[in-house]
């Protein structure tokens, strides 16, 4: 990266790559890996296949750029492939992993040091809400992961879970149907 | 029951409490694989990078010099199929192993009665091949899309890309979705033709590469193969692809015949 002459955009280093730099290539990767490794780890539920997934995923998006349209986005794009990586991944007999998300130590009840009681019922309600996110079905915590926890746009998370856009809305809002009744089902302790 | 805003609110804070394991370092890897050359096609492209440059130069300015070309691109772009021109081709994506729409992504197995119930548009046969030996319908196109399959016909070769001799998709919806990419190298040539009034594009010569692109006009990575000779038809909105290691008479014929 050269800050001096400021943040290309992600046009510029697309249009870079495609002529063959692999310097703008390596940026694109930088500026995309924590979220295209952390999809791929919400699809495969581990973190190997994840690794492995965003780095094929990143090869492949290489080997490909003269298919990418000139004024598209470049995080669906990448998304797509690397998610269909994933996909293939998750899909592979012996290699089926149930995503569990975690809270960061800090954010765990009880692990921090002695904290005021109104700190300590949202830690509670944290832990419990997650609790109810990790027991949905595989496809309730993946759109919900991606909306929420990835923060993706609808096309990217449409990319990601390789269904059409439309879907996404509709699978969303189920999926927050059913948190909500499960959030309802088991009252505060 | 908590109020949806609520809960999505609750979800928004739960966003920074979340511990992702720690990216790898992806960057550098990757810089050390895409430095490695990929089979035969990238390894000359490579190792001649300027005078591959130069090839495609000399092929846009002679596209842009050349009517027919130019017109047939530009009619692609604006319509079904996104076509590029290109120097060297990218790795084909690994076909998966299984049955034959498995492999080449054509969708589920379906009878051509179960296929015309799903789609809003006419599923044409060719009366030259007669009834298809199987029938697929792609759930995942737009509007759908219908794969025909006819296994071995008299006189024509199985083609060593798909491994039938003739593969018909045909797919329709709005005048303006993208449902094709093409990416032809500089041993293929594309020509204009006519059929039933309808314009078309012989693609023949070497293989080129194909791909499916998604609702969004987007590339779907895992669809991207090697196609043998190739006619295309479009009737604004309706487009339709054969595919097989045929002549362009008999690519021809077998269009003519669609009814």
């Amino acid at each position: 990266m050269h800050p001096m002459e400021g943040r290309p955009t992600d046009g510029d280093l697309f249009t870079r790559a495609q002529r063959g730099d692999k310097a703008a290539y390596e940026d694109i990767v930088r500026r995309y890996q924590d979220v295209a490794f952390r999809t791929a780890y919400v699809i495969t539920g581990s973190s190997a296949d994840a690794e492995d997934a965003a780095q094929e995923g990143f090869v492949k998006a290489y080997r490909a750029l003269a298919t990418f349209r000139t004024g598209a986005e470049p995080r669906p794009w990448l998304l797509r492939i690397v998610a269909n990586e994933a996909r293939n991944r998750a899909r592979s007999a012996g290699r089926r992993h149930q995503l569990e998300l975690r809270l960061a130590e800090r954010f765990r009840p009880g692990d921090a040091a002695p904290s005021p009681e109104a700190a300590a019922v949202a830690a509670e309600d944290r832990s419990r809400l997650l609790a109810h996110v990790n027991g949905l079905s595989q496809e309730d915590r993946q759109v919900i992961a991606s909306r929420y926890f990835l923060e993706l746009s609808g096309e990217e998370t449409a990319a990601a879970l390789g269904i059409p856009e439309g879907t996404v809305k509709s699978r969303l809002s189920r999926a927050l149907t059913r948190l909500r009744e499960r959030v309802e089902e088991s009252p505060r302790a | 029951m908590p109020e949806m805003a609520e809960l999505e609110r609750s979800l928004d804070l739960l966003r920074e409490a979340i511990e992702w394991p720690g990216t790898p370092p992806l960057a550098g890897r990757i810089t050390a694989r895409i430095a490695t050359p990929a089979p035969t096609p990238r390894a000359w492209f490579q190792s001649r990078w300027a005078l591959a440059a130069t090839v495609v130069l000399l092929a846009v300015a002679a596209l842009i010099a050349y009517t027919p070309s130019r017109d047939a691109i530009a009619g692609w772009i604006n319509l079904h199929t996104g076509i590029t021109r290109v120097n060297h081709l990218p790795t084909p994506t690994p076909q998966p192993s299984g049955p034959l729409g498995k492999r080449l992504g054509l969708g589920d197995p379906t009878t051509l009665a179960a296929a015309r119930a799903k789609v809003g548009w006419k599923v044409v046969v060719p009366a030259s091949l007669g009834q298809p030996d199987e029938v697929y319908f792609q759930v995942d196109a737009p509007a759908g899309e219908v794969n025909l399959v006819y296994k071995s016909r008299p006189g024509m070769k199985v083609s060593g890309q798909t491994g039938v001799a003739v593969l018909i998709t045909e797919v329709s919806g709005r005048v303006d979705t993208n449902y094709f990419g093409k990416m032809l190298g500089q041993g293929t040539t594309i020509e204009d033709v006519t059929v039933n009034g309808h314009k078309g594009w012989w693609i023949s010569g070497e293989p080129h590469e194909f791909f499916f692109a998604d609702a969004n006009g987007n590339f779907r990575s895992e669809t991207l193969r090697l196609a043998t000779n190739t006619l295309v038809i479009d009737d604004n909105g309706t487009i339709i692809r054969i595919e097989g290691d045929l002549t362009r008479a008999q690519a021809l014929e077998i269009a003519a015949s669609l009814s």
